[in-house]
């Protein structure tokens, strides 16, 4: 089974149910398919199977005919950011060699031909015999991560993988044909794209949101759509309490789930959140865009937690391995490693043999650095490439930055290892400070206070913003 | 300079986009940094700039540069 069947099937079942919501536009599961069909037909008689195209994500009901479209012709879909910027999208490029780029680009360069999605015919009437489906093992994505290095990687995922992952996740969320989804965040990421198919494997309705950032229209759909449920990012929801105060809450009794994803999220917003939304299932998950959704933890249910990662998802094992692949005890830090049907199948433009060094046998290398408690919960550290070797000590460049974010007038931090004749390597802490912030000399010892000696930055560096990803994760290697 | 000026003059500058292509209709999405995070810097310069403040059920009904200019005006005068 691939998505693209279970959507037909929906088609087929309830073809009057409304699948897709953009403002004022409603879009039935019959007419959905339908215009997936022309747009199928449409890239078929133009371009060759297993080519690669790129779409433009601007969030819209355009974007979902293209993308299954494209998907059912036998294509290989890259999704981009709209406002991507042109050494990302050269760099997309130069390794994907699509066929055509499709969408809207901010930032579009002369070299580049990029037709709108109304270019694709999405009105023809297209007769379903005789036509394949593409097979579980043909790849669908390829969607390239920001990674912590700031240079695209292309993740290959097929059709299992993303089957799979989206099978898993509404098994741990709950979702079901009756959610009204709001989906607000960035279409051309794994996230967004995920709950798409969530929602629509389900038979479930996709109400298309721009972005959190208009907040009255936020609260508007949850009013007028009756929505039962969306994704955010731990900033998104810092956005939504800065703007709107405990305004949620009037939802508690409508809103069945939020999934978070991955990304740090103080304690008390996840307190807060329970508190404002009792009856909601709050799940936040663990993943990669190699390997999405592979923990989860729902934070009403497993309060004593709410400082883990959770536990591996529906069909998903989890280990902590050492240097070796040997499992380690339960409490002793090491490599989290993850198998299961969701783990991207191939990295584009790479040999196998690159792919394979991911690997401990079946268990994909995630290059997070945790442990697992007695309890089966997992804790994250650090990022594996991002830990700190002072002198033979591994520091968490998480925890440093937690103690330093606590000094008065420090509005942001981020700590990477820098070379140490003596050490090998020594701490040094990035700052932005607001006014009247403290200088080097307050910070370096608000950190002897409460760090080990090794643990404290030996030096400081002003800066104006710290490097993040989009998702909010600290791009520290950009810092090196 | 009036406060429709200012606020114009502060988008254009956080946004990176022309002064004249911003309009009072202009909304939040409408150009790429005026997202979340770029709407929060929006706000806490205008703010700043004019000394103002505004609350979280004030800022809740912003949904283009009208709504903005409006209620900073308002604040402006109640100072």
């Amino acid at each position: 089974m691939i998505i693209l069947q279970e959507i037909r099937k929906h088609a087929a079942g309830q073809p009057d149910k409304v699948a897709l919501i953009e403002k004022n536009t409603e879009v039935t599961y019959s007419q959905m398919w339908q215009r997936i069909l022309s747009a199928s037909a449409y890239f078929r008689a133009r371009v060759p199977r297993g080519s690669r195209v790129i779409l433009a994500a601007n969030k819209s009901v355009n974007f979902v005919y293209a993308y299954f479209g494209a998907q059912l012709a036998g294509l290989i879909t890259v999704t981009v950011d709209s406002a991507v910027n042109p050494l990302r999208l050269k760099r997309i490029y130069d390794s994907a060699r699509p066929y055509a780029i499709y969408g809207n680009l901010d930032n579009r360069q002369d070299e580049y031909t990029c037709m709108p999605f109304s270019e694709i015919d999405i009105s023809s009437e297209v007769d379903e015999a005789g036509m394949a489906f593409p097979g579980e093992d043909d790849m669908a994505d390829i969607l390239f991560t920001t990674g912590t290095t700031g240079f695209p990687k292309g993740v290959v995922l097929s059709h299992r993988n993303e089957y799979s992952a989206a099978v898993m996740i509404n098994t741990f969320v709950g979702n079901t044909s009756g959610d009204v989804e709001l989906l607000a965040l960035p279409i051309s990421h794994s996230f967004g794209l995920g709950r798409l198919r969530c929602t629509l494997v389900k038979g479930g309705t996709i109400d298309i949101l721009g972005s959190f950032a208009n907040v009255k229209s936020f609260f508007r759909e949850m009013e007028t759509r009756k929505v039962t449920g969306f994704g955010m990012v731990p900033a998104s929801w810092n956005f939504l309490k800065r703007t709107s105060g405990e305004k949620i809450r009037e939802y508690s009794g409508q809103l069945r789930y939020i999934e978070i994803g991955s990304a740090p999220m103080k304690h008390e917003d996840k307190e807060l959140l329970i508190k404002l939304l009792p009856q909601t299932r709050i799940c936040m998950h663990y993943g990669l865009t190699e390997a999405s959704r592979s923990l989860f933890i729902c934070f009403n249910e497993e309060q004593d937690f709410l400082d883990s990662i959770g536990h591996p998802s529906p069909g998903v094992s989890a280990k902590i391995l050492d240097e070796t692949g040997e499992e380690l005890p339960v409490d002793e830090p090491g490599e989290l490693c993850v198998k299961g049907t969701h783990v991207c199948c191939a990295y584009w433009g790479t040999d196998q043999d690159r792919y394979s060094d991911s690997f401990f046998g079946d268990y994909f290398r995630t290059g997070d650095w945790g442990y697992k408690d007695g309890n089966g919960y997992y804790y994250l550290i650090s990022r594996k490439k991002e830990l700190i070797n002072v002198g033979g000590k591994k520091v968490s460049p998480i925890e440093v930055e937690e103690v330093i974010g606590r000094v008065a007038g420090v509005v942001d931090c981020a700590c990477i290892g820098v070379p140490d004749d003596v050490l090998g390597e020594t701490v040094k802490v990035f700052v932005v400070r607001g006014e009247e912030g403290p200088d080097g000399k307050d910070i370096i010892d608000y950190a002897g206070k409460y760090l080990e000696g090794y643990k404290v930055p030996a030096s400081v560096e002003f800066i104006d913003e710290i490097p993040k990803t989009s998702s909010g994760k600290v791009q520290r290697l950009l810092l090196k | 300079m009036d406060t429709k000026q200012t606020v114009i003059r502060i988008m254009a500058d956080l946004f990176g986009v022309p002064e004249d292509e911003i309009t009072l209709e202009s909304s939040i999405g409408d150009f790429p940094k005026w997202d979340s995070l770029g709407h929060i810097s929006l706000l806490q310069e205008i703010q700043d700039e004019l000394d103002i403040e505004f609350e979280p059920e004030e800022i809740i009904e912003l949904e283009n540069v009208e709504d903005i200019v409006s209620l900073a005006s308002r604040k402006e005068n109640q100072a």
